[in-house]
């Protein structure tokens, strides 16, 4: 894994040293090109030649540059969205770098800042993985390598392709090539146009026809897992007949300098595949006086291409500054079925503007909207969807529940969903609810002499529990926890 | 937006000279009404409140401005004959005031009902605030009101009625806007302004009709408030002809203990928008809306309704339903605010949708936006068919496929006038539902 980064990051600094991006493009970099320097990165600022660089860094095929720059024209040409409940301060997209070379890591857990180990303390993060997530070299810490390379075997016998997506586009091009944009394409927007001009890194996950991957995949156990950076490509592609579940994401807070993360993830369903997807989003949510924190803007889209596909979306939202992120299904095949379940906990100054869309396309198509969102502190928090029949969607189904709990008395909770039905055999129906802890709910647990922290967290887990129940066990009891350590100080 | 000067319906609507002769406040007004609306154009679809209307083929359209010989048209009575309600009426054909076609004699002691044209001539004082501003109720300026705004430039007739603090109008008000073929298609503007004082109760039925077919284009802003514990009971019947395009924008704002409750039925037209808009801005006041629109057809009937809960312990519900046929478009966008501060506030809404036809659509969208916490807020909102077990029922009992829908359909929209008290106008609405569904 060093190897791949050094090499890369090597190459950055040639590019510098050889005077001018421009001349550097025609070369090709034969695999004996390694040096042991310092890495660095690109300097900041966003220009035709930053893609070519950052293209040329991650030794890509010349389609993938022309990709890239294709994506960063129409980029150029859109209005960044304005659309969402959400104060978002200016972006200066000339002042990032947009390929970060791996920073420099703390030697031990004693150059990491205590707050966060205290986090971790609370989660019952075990202590190896602490020293992980807080970015310590991996080496010093547990032999990451050696788990990733077992779990890689396994996978290489069923046949999966599981690696990073800069490896996929150097290793398999046609796969990518084919399946790639090819959801989210270039100019979906603002942000997805962005990412495709300049992502750095993320997962390429393939499962062929008739295969079940053999284990839970998560990006937290992958080699190069580390430092995919802020603008993460993630394209998961299961055949006919496949099932994959892939967890994103981790429980624990991540060391984190990266102030807008802009990710683009694509699912391919063709028919009768199914995929789960579940994130745990913890990024740094900025202090209590709403300084500081992540803009996380994310899209998601899966596809059920095929017939009798199924795409499954489960997230738990606590971290970020701001979140704007609507994991959505289009429903192509006939029978197909898209699910969204939502936990987004805004707390302080947080903003989160998030939910899914249904495009219904296929007949007898279904979907289910389950959404949980809870506002403390002076967080605002938004659901917004849409479900949309459209006239070939003969009997097709749709049932959306969204609800919101409110803790304290300067939180907004928001639903604004949006239903287009175009075919009279369609049943489209949605409910949603908001309310705060009753009361009566805190004197029943007050009396029963539970303390008033715990009798909040109780009662938000219940809240939660139906989508607590769509996670893989283990991130479902972290998640409960995760909450818990959220709404620290929400109440009293 | 557009740009204004390239549609033809801006155009034909920024060129016919403004009324003049008002005071000088309101000739200022208009003029600056006026500018607004040529610098913001109309709305297209890329602005939020207008995503499902689109204005393109109104805007490609010219309509002459007001009806010179609105005075003369030949009206019939019994077009605007409503079972069940007998009282003082104003009538309006075409935007201008009939004295021969209104009954003003029966006004009970302390309501006062005259139309804005005389009510100008004498002290437009009173006025003064309602017509400086496009709409009392909600921002002034936002963007999409440019027909708010070239009303409040346009107009020149209406309604003003008032009734006196603790006066109670014992039978119904009757407002009623007939749009009339005319030689040319006419564009009309109706400004209203009703208040209601302290404890006063007021009945009132809102008419909207047409004598022939030929497009027209007519907007109305009403503005109504009710004072403390004041009581509001308001029927609103649209049942324009198939040419009508008609914008309307209601604001009401709700004193404290105040309660108003509205029946909306929207049955014709060609395009029908409609912006409701309510303000509880005193503790404890309530707001009620029971609605049904059926669009066939190829119309497009819009509805907006934003409730704002600004006081404590105010409580609204709403109730909807729409049944859309044929090539028909139904919209409904049910806002509610909790605004910070509203503690005990309760808002309920609901809107249920049948599609009865695989070339109509529904869009509808419920919002609520909370900023307290002691609050109850719940939406809903289904698009479907018939419930199969009931068409399955009345199917075993013998009634046939098409009868039994029929009934369901029927009872689906009826259901949302079972609490209007006055059981002769019911009875007539829910024949006007029936009369509209397909057969």
């Amino acid at each position: 894994m060093n190897d791949t980064m050094i090499n890369e990051g090597s190459t950055a600094t040639a590019l510098r040293d050889n005077a001018g991006v421009a001349e550097a493009l025609g070369r090709s970099y034969s695999a004996g090109f390694v040096t042991q320097i310092e890495m660095t990165g690109l300097p900041p600022g966003l220009d035709e030649g930053t893609i070519r660089a950052l293209s040329a860094v991650k030794r890509e095929p010349e389609w993938m540059t022309e990709w890239r720059l294709e994506a960063y024209r129409h980029w150029l040409t859109m209005p960044k969205p304005d659309w969402a409940k959400l104060n978002i301060d200016p972006i200066d997209y000339q002042a990032i770098s947009y390929y970060a070379a791996p920073k420099k890591q703390p030697k031990s857990l004693d150059e990491v800042d205590p707050a966060l180990l205290e986090t971790y303390e609370k989660l019952g993060v075990p202590l190896h993985e602490r020293a992980a997530l807080a970015g310590v070299a991996v080496d010093a810490v547990f032999d990451s390598v050696s788990v990733g390379t077992t779990f890689r075997k396994q996978l290489a016998d069923a046949g999966v392709l599981f690696c990073s997506m800069s490896e996929a586009i150097r290793e398999y091009p046609e796969l990518v090539q084919k399946y790639l944009g090819s959801v989210v394409p270039t100019g979906d927007n603002f942000f997805a146009a962005l990412n495709s001009a300049v992502f750095s890194d993320g997962s390429f996950v393939f499962i062929p026809k008739g295969v079940r991957c053999p284990m839970e995949l998560s990006t937290y156990f992958r080699i190069n897992a580390q430092n995919t950076g802020q603008f993460e490509r993630t394209l998961i592609v299961a055949e006919e007949g496949a099932h994959v579940s892939y967890l994103e994401g981790c429980t624990a807070p991540k060391r984190d300098e990266n102030q807008l993360h802009a990710a683009v993830v694509e699912l391919v369903a063709l028919e009768g595949a199914q995929i789960k997807y579940s994130t745990v989003q913890n990024w740094y949510p900025g202090d209590e006086n709403g300084v500081g924190g992540i803009y996380n803007f994310v899209t998601k889209r899966g596809d059920c291409r095929g017939d009798d596909s199924k795409i499954s979306w489960t997230q738990v939202e606590t971290g970020s500054a701001i979140t704007w992120k609507y994991p959505s299904v289009v429903l192509r095949g006939d029978r197909s079925v898209g699910e969204f379940y939502s936990v987004a906990l805004t707390h302080h100054f947080q903003q989160a503007d998030t939910g899914t869309k249904m495009i219904h396309l296929g007949k007898f198509t279904k979907s289910k909207i389950v959404s949980k969102g809870i506002s403390a502190g002076r967080s605002s928090n938004s659901y917004r969807g849409l479900v949309k029949m459209e006239k070939g969607a003969e009997g097709a189904r749709n049932y959306t529940q969204c609800d919101s709990l409110l803790i304290g008395k300067q939180c907004g909770a928001h639903t604004f969903p949006y239903m287009e039905v175009k075919n009279p055999t369609a049943i489209v129906e949605h409910e949603a609810t908001t309310s705060k802890i009753s009361d009566e709910q805190m004197f029943y647990c007050r009396s029963r002499g539970i303390g008033e922290e715990d009798a909040v967290s109780m009662i938000v887990d219940g809240f939660c529990k139906q989508v607590f129940r769509e996670l893989p066990m283990e991130f479902a009891v972290e998640a409960k926890k995760l909450l818990e350590v959220s709404l620290e100080g929400a109440v009293g | 937006m557009n740009q204004p000067a390239s549609l033809p319906l801006a155009e034909s609507l920024l060129a016919a000279p403004l009324p003049a002769g008002g005071p000088a406040w309101l000739d200022a007004a208009r003029r600056e009404h006026r500018a607004a609306f040529a610098a913001g154009g109309l709305p297209d679809t890329r602005i939020e409140a207008w995503k499902y209307t689109a204005l393109r083929g109104l805007a490609q359209r010219r309509f002459a401005d007001g009806d010179a010989a609105a005075a003369a048209r030949g009206v019939d009575v019994a077009a605007f004959a409503l079972p069940g309600v007998e009282g003082p009426r104003l009538v309006f054909v075409n935007g201008v005031f009939r004295a021969d076609l209104s009954a003003l004699e029966a006004l009970p002691a302390g309501v006062s009902l005259q139309p804005l044209s005389q009510a100008l001539r004498g002290d437009a004082e009173p006025l003064r605030f309602a017509l400086s501003r496009p709409a009392l109720v909600g921002h002034g300026r936002e963007a999409g009101d440019a027909f708010a705004q070239i009303n409040a430039a346009r107009a020149a007739d209406g309604v003003v009625l008032r009734v006196a603090a603790h006066a109670k109008s014992i039978a119904p008000v009757r407002l009623v806007f007939v749009g009339a073929a005319a030689d040319a298609e006419l564009a009309w503007h109706a400004r209203n302004v009703i208040e209601l004082g302290e404890g006063a109760e007021l009945d009132l039925v809102e008419q909207h009709v047409s004598l022939g077919e030929q497009a027209q284009l007519a907007t109305l802003v009403s503005d109504i408030e009710l004072g403390d514990h004041a009581r509001l009971r308001h029927v609103v019947v649209q049942d324009a002809a198939a040419g009508a395009n008609l914008i309307r924008r209601s604001g009401l704002r709700l004193h404290a203990r105040a309660q108003a409750t509205l029946h909306v039925l929207e049955l014709g037209g060609a395009l029908v928008r409609h912006d409701l808009r309510a303000e509880l801005v005193g503790d404890g006041a309530q707001f009620h809306t029971r609605g049904v629109f059926m669009p066939h057809g190829r119309q497009h009937i819009d509805t907006q309704l934003a409730i704002r809960h600004q006081a404590l312990d105010t409580t609204s519900s709403s109730h909807w339903r729409g049944v859309a046929g044929d090539r028909a478009r139904g919209v409904f966008r049910g806002a509610i605010v909790v605004a910070p501060g509203a503690d005990g506030s309760d808002a309920n809404l609901s809107n249920k949708n049948l599609l009865l036809s695989p070339a109509a659509e529904i869009d509808t969208k419920p919002e609520l936006e909370i900023y307290a916490d002691e609050v109850k807020a719940a939406h809903g909102a289904t698009v479907g068919q018939l419930d199969e077990r009931s068409l399955f029922y009345l199917r075993s009992r013998g009634i046939p496929l098409g009868e039994a829908r029929a009934l369901l359909t029927a009872a689906f929209c009826r259901a949302m006038l079972d609490d209007l008290p006055n059981a002769v106008l019911r009875e007539h609405l829910s024949g006007l539902l029936i009369a509209q569904l397909p057969a």
